[in-house]
């Protein structure tokens, strides 16, 4: 065992205390960041998991219980929306008179004693959705639909955000975790409690950003080029191989990046997804220096996640493939590890047919 | 169960106070370690002389407890309490459950009476463990949940200080264990 002793022990004591400082920095910024518990993300699941991605779930009016016509009207645009706005390959939700999946309203909800709407789901047959009627007495009110006036009075209910947050509960989605202020209400329509007219949030016609991160994570994308919600923060990783690695002088090799999101289990069906159509850019630099240079936009490659550019070298050279953090989507930029391809001297290069600026020995 | 918590609080709050002097100073000093634990134990532990003055609402409603289980189509009751003090149980919000749920709107809660700084404890019935809990008030009367303002949250147990004086209405939402589901429960506390 090594003893240290006077100036070296407090050097490594210092040199210690300096990184535990950091590290408990980032412990803190990060924890002050995320708020603490598990405020702000994509919203939490439901146990009972998924549907099929892409699943068809049609539905139709339960036979006694029939919506009015302007709750029909806003159920089947709820539907419409979960199915512009998902994101994802979640499951859809389509009227159909024979449906097997009955939505109902009226005294017959089945939605507890203060509940506006209420759902039950069996993945992966079908689901139930109740709606009450207008004009349910509650304890705390008289239930108002806005649907149900001309001009909608304050404090009314939108069915048609009612009935898409039901469906969200659907396909997967528990309540969403907001700030302890709200500012994040409107991240996500499947709220722990609804609100009415004029108050923001009210009349939401698509999934929020952290419905849809949820989405994406037990769904799938729709397509490697498809954007991911702002509300998700997903590692990427890219790699660069450049080939051949040894050219001779004024020789061609091709570099090929490929980025894709990291393969973490909490991903879900995220994890080492290729991405595809974003801008990864090529950099440069001369051996045993330390600057890098922008080569140009790698453009996209036959493969998915794969972003190609033939570079011609007279000179051996580093690069490394950059991509930038997006500012439209939940991924994080990533940097890939440095590749050195070698000009093996002119032996190549008569082979080559090439006028050559530097003299041959 | 309370004092291994605390136990383990007060562990955590010593080492991250020993090492937030190392990096401020020359190293941690046993009177500035002394302070911040005994303010640690302050918070934690009620003043053993305190006065339960807290009483459930003459006349006011109350839910009977309904023993469930994760086959139940609603999440278990749940009781809020004040050392002395009778439960009361809250009412049923949002909720899901057993692959299936209800949407409500930021409810007005049952009345209770309680004192300034009392401990409230939230009890879920049947057993049901709790994985997470957190607390919020807006002033009674207050539509929509707008600008409501945190009184607790973390782990179990659900436990929180009232909040001062005036009517609040008061959400407690619970994660429950093992996946079961989440529901929000209020209360309207008449706070003297």
């Amino acid at each position: 065992m090594t003893t240290l002793a006077g100036p070296q022990h407090a050097t490594r004591w210092a040199r210690t205390t300096r990184w535990l400082c950091i590290g408990v920095g980032a412990v803190a910024a990060l924890t002050i960041a995320l708020g603490g518990a598990s405020a702000h993300g994509p919203d939490p699941t439901l146990s009972g998991g998924p549907f099929g991605q892409n699943q068809d779930l049609r539905f139709r009016w339960r036979s006694g219980s029939e919506p009015t016509a302007t709750i029909k009207t806003a159920i089947k645009a709820a539907a419409a929306d979960v199915n512009t706005s998902r994101g994802s390959k979640a499951a859809t939700f389509t009227y159909d008179a024979s449906g097997s999946n009955p939505i109902g309203y009226g005294i017959g909800a089945t939605c507890g004693v203060n509940g506006l709407a209420c759902f039950s789901r069996t993945v992966p047959t079908g689901f139930t959705m109740w709606l009450r009627e207008q004009g349910h007495v509650f304890d705390w009110g008289t239930l108002k639909w806005c649907q149900a006036y001309t001009t909608p009075p304050s404090g009314c209910y939108d069915a048609q955000t009612i009935a898409l947050d039901e469906f969200g509960h659907i396909e997967v989605l528990n309540h969403h975790d907001n700030y302890d202020n709200d500012a994040d209400y409107e991240d996500a329509v499947v709220q722990t409690f609804s609100r009415t007219k004029p108050t923001a949030g009210w009349n939401m016609h698509a999934f929020g950003r952290c419905d849809v991160a949820t989405l994406q994570r037990q769904y799938d994308m729709q397509s490697w080029t498809a954007k991911y919600s702002t509300c998700l923060d997903l590692t990427t990783v890219l790699t660069l191989t450049a080939s051949p690695t040894v050219v001779a002088l004024g020789g061609t090799t091709t570099l090929t990046a490929t980025l894709t999101v990291a393969d973490y289990d909490s991903y879900v069906r995220l994890g080492g997804n290729p991405v595809s159509g974003r801008v990864v850019t090529l950099q440069r630099r001369a051996p045993s220096t330390t600057t890098w240079a922008n080569v140009g936009t790698m453009p996209v490659g036959a493969s998915a996640g794969t972003y190609v550019l033939l570079q011609r070298l007279t000179a051996d050279a580093e690069y490394r493939a950059v991509f930038a953090s997006p500012t439209t989507e939940g991924l994080d930029g990533d940097i890939s590890p440095t590749v050195r391809v070698y000009v093996g001297g002119c032996l190549g290069a008569a082979a080559l047919d090439i006028a050559i600026a530097i003299p041959c020995y | 169960m309370p004092r291994l918590s605390v136990r383990l609080s007060s562990v955590t709050i010593l080492c991250l106070a020993q090492i937030t002097t190392a990096c401020t100073t020359a190293g941690p000093t046993p009177s500035a370690l002394g302070s911040i634990a005994s303010a640690a134990r302050s918070a934690t532990f009620p003043a053993a002389s305190r006065t339960p003055v807290a009483s459930r609402t003459p006349g006011a409603s109350r839910t009977p407890v309904v023993s469930t289980s994760p086959s139940s189509a609603e999440p278990p009751a749940a009781t809020l309490a004040v050392e002395g003090g009778d439960p009361v149980a809250g009412q049923l919000g949002s909720f899901t459950w057993n692959e299936g749920g209800s949407d409500s709107p930021w409810l007005p809660g049952t009345p209770v009476d309680v004192g300034a700084g009392e401990v409230l404890t939230v009890t879920i019935a049947d057993g049901v463990a709790v994985d997470d809990w957190s607390a919020r008030r807006v002033p009674a009367g207050t539509t929509d949940g707008v600008g409501a303002v945190r009184l607790g949250g973390g782990p179990a147990p659900v436990t929180f200080d009232a909040p001062a004086p005036g009517s609040w209405s008061v959400q407690v939402l619970v994660r429950f264990a093992g996946g079961l589901g989440s529901a929000a429960y209020y209360w309207q506390l008449t706070v003297r």
